[in-house]
């Protein structure tokens, strides 16, 4: 044990518990003859431990250590164990370069590509059929047409996945192309730090110079003037000469809300292709497809049972695929469709708190400007009923409440009623476009 | 009994810390000069519950599952890199987190647990924590109806995954009835194995005053056991700072933990 070790250990015993997991656990330590350099993982920290504790750490080490520590800093960074011992990666955020010495630059590591998210692993429904075709598309044929692609959708459809496999499919075919995915929030931070540390030229360089640049969630550029501006010219000069750019955002480019309207109206020069969340059928094949990545053979009813019950996004789909796993693995019991239902009951019942009748009125009322006592007046007007129609057939979908109980939670109505409206709903979903655009709304605010 | 050292507090200034010699210890001053210990200083008693925030140390009743997928997550071999355990007050939330990430540290790796209802904590907190193996965040109620905490743990979460960490995160309620304004992140958080957490019944809890009077060397009956299920909420963290009273009044009083004594202590801690 060194020095700083006994000096935790003295410490556990004075402080409370939560200061002593917050502020002094976090702290590392290298011991150099009589100097011990602490590391705070950010700065955040390191003033808090400043302020707070340094009269004590250094009463504490000093006398623990006979006045043989004659030094005591205080740094931002970490260390990370090597094979060959602790290697400092000081200076928060600095990305440790591990393998940095290998003479070849590996292309797919600098570029950030997840190389498991492919066009291979992406499940193809109707809800994404578009955008995975016109993502091959250009993943093929990069910055010949369709630039930007700008991918749309609500949380956990796949738009990054999908992202991904361009970027990935780009590398199959050219393993020299300089290709970079990106999170919008960290390109902000990199751009902080250039501007920081005087290598904003470094920054623009890099940024320029790809042959694909990847931005994901681009709404969270959202005021932040100088990050969009320095975005504004590198998109120029990537457009200019023919680099491929994507994007994705969580609503179509000219409603993301925050963004300078030269950078909306640019995002829409290209393609934007809308994924929506998957059917029934697509959650499925989707299970199907992690359960033989995780090297489950998943039972069909069980698939199904699960594919229903979470509809939400892919991701919470994913959740629970590997909650039944773990389960099952611990309780040593094959996965059948009694052991699902057990395994997955509080998740289940979370989601069935979620939504409630009461809370698909009040949603679907406010999303046609109607008040939820309307939704359950006698009123027969066209502008009433519709929404009614839409709540009821949405209760039935989303919640286990029976036919004559969702009639009797819209004013007392007959379960004729429900059942009519269920079936006109239908109709008019496969009839009129905007109807079907209102019900996958309503669906995807509810389920989220 | 030795005198402790002078009680931590705030220190003036905030720039570098002074390259001058720190003192040495101080021989010749009272108090510190005991024989035992370390550089001649008596450590104190390790007795508060972070002394013991260790998995042998929870007792796991119904929630031995959680236990091993906790256990597995401090590997470095670990599969599922990102937990989100709920449970009401009093489940030992707090106490497995820190378990874990001590299990962590002792398979080589840098972890750290922050309870995010500490005072004054700021989401600036979460920057660099990616340079980690394992983070675990408690109490996440506490925080995330703040738009500010949800896009910084959203932006945290994207780090961890990209760099290749775990998160191990906790909260009262499930994600989704958290009310989290941002739903990218509640999406996130449904990502990996979600663990709710069980109160203990009876005897657990019985069975968890046994073993923790085993391991304070507390000789506790059952009839003494009995007495403290029938007269105290069933809470885990009450019975076992309760019981951390007990023993502290029978070392002091030179008694065993009588019904009388144990009595004693209750109408005290109901005020």
């Amino acid at each position: 044990m060194g020095i700083w070790d006994h000096c935790v250990d003295f410490l556990k015993g004075e402080l409370a518990p939560a200061e002593y997991n917050t502020w002094i656990l976090p702290l590392q330590a290298a011991e150099e003859g009589g100097r011990l350099r602490l590391f705070a993982p950010n700065r955040f920290v390191k003033e808090w431990v400043e302020n707070s504790y340094r009269a004590r750490i250094l009463e504490v080490t000093g006398r623990l250590s006979k006045g043989q520590v004659v030094d005591v800093t205080l740094e931002i960074g970490s260390l990370r164990r090597g094979p060959s011992g602790d290697v400092l990666s000081s200076m928060a955020g600095h990305v440790a370069t591990s393998g940095s010495s290998s003479p070849a630059p590996d292309y797919r590591s600098d570029s950030n590509l997840n190389p498991d998210f492919t066009f291979d692993t992406f499940v193809e429904g109707k809800s994404n059929q578009i955008a995975r075709a016109v993502a091959i598309q250009i993943g093929q044929n990069p910055g010949t047409a369709y630039n930007p692609l700008f991918i749309y959708g609500g949380v956990g459809l796949g738009k990054t996945h999908l992202m991904h496999a361009v970027g990935n499919e780009i590398l199959n075919s050219n393993p020299k192309a300089r290709v970079i995915y990106v999170h919008s929030d960290r390109f902000v931070g990199e751009m902080v730090k250039a501007l920081q540390h005087n290598r904003i030229d470094d920054f623009k360089k890099r940024y320029r110079g790809v042959n694909a640049l990847l931005i994901d969630d681009v709404q969270f550029f959202a005021g932040k003037e100088r990050s969009q501006e320095e975005f504004f010219h590198t998109f120029n000069a990537l457009f200019d000469s023919r680099q491929q750019i994507v994007l994705t955002s969580d609503c179509f480019p000219k409603e993301v809300p925050g963004l300078d309207d030269r950078l909306r109206s640019r995002f829409g020069w290209g393609l934007t292709v809308q994924i929506d969340p998957p059917d029934t059928e697509t959650r499925v094949a989707i299970l199907y497809s992690k359960a033989r990545h995780m090297g489950i053979d998943l039972p069909e009813d069980v698939a199904f049972f699960v594919g229903k019950a979470i509809r939400s996004n892919v991701r919470e789909l994913e959740g629970a695929l590997r909650r039944l796993v773990a389960n099952s693995q611990f309780t040593g019991v094959p996965i059948n469709l009694g052991f699902a239902r057990e395994a997955l009951r509080d998740m289940l019942a979370a989601q069935d708190r979620q939504v409630s009748i009461a809370n698909i009125q009040k949603m679907v009322a406010e999303y046609y400007k109607i008040r939820v006592a309307d939704l359950l007046s006698p009123k027969r007007t066209r502008t009433i009923t519709r929404p009614r129609q839409m709540a009821m057939a949405l209760a039935r979908e989303l919640t286990k409440h029976s036919l004559p109980e969702i009639g009797s939670a819209f004013g007392g109505r007959d379960h004729t009623t429900v059942l009519h409206a269920t079936a006109k709903v239908k109709v008019l979903r496969e009839e009129d476009s905007s109807i079907e655009e209102d019900y996958k709304n309503l669906l995807r605010i509810l389920s989220s | 009994m030795p005198a402790p050292l002078p009680a931590p507090g705030p220190a003036p200034g905030q720039g570098p810390w002074p390259a001058s010699p720190i003192p040495g210890p101080e021989r010749g001053e009272a108090g510190h000069t005991p024989s035992g210990g370390i550089g001649g200083l008596q450590l104190p008693l390790a007795l508060s519950p972070s002394a013991e925030s260790d998995f042998s140390a929870y007792l796991a009743g119904p929630n031995a599952e959680v236990v091993a997928a906790l256990t597995a997550w401090a590997r470095p071999t670990a599969t599922d890199g990102f937990i989100y355990l709920h449970g009401p007050t009093g489940t030992g939330k707090s106490h497995l987190l820190q378990a874990a990430c001590q299990a962590a540290r002792q398979e080589g790796l840098a972890a750290a647990c922050l309870p995010l209802d500490h005072p004054g904590l700021e989401p600036a907190v979460f920057e660099a924590l990616e340079d980690w193996d394992r983070i675990a965040l408690d109490g996440l109620e506490a925080v995330i109806g703040q738009a500010t905490w949800a896009e910084a743990l959203f932006h945290l979460y994207n780090r961890l995954r990209e760099a290749g960490r775990g998160l191990l995160v906790a909260a009262r309620s499930p994600a989704a009835e958290l009310g989290i304004q941002l739903p990218d992140l509640a999406s996130r958080l449904t990502w990996g194995a979600t663990y709710r957490l069980r109160p203990l019944d009876e005897q657990d809890c019985a069975a968890l005053l046994r073993h923790a009077a085993r391991r304070r060397g507390l000789k506790l009956g059952e009839e003494a056991i009995a007495y403290l299920l029938k007269r105290c909420p069933r809470e885990p963290g009450y019975l076992l700072g309760l019981l951390g009273r007990l023993d502290r009044a029978s070392l002091t009083h030179k008694k065993r933990p009588t019904l009388p004594l144990i009595r004693a202590l209750i109408e005290e801690s109901r005020g």
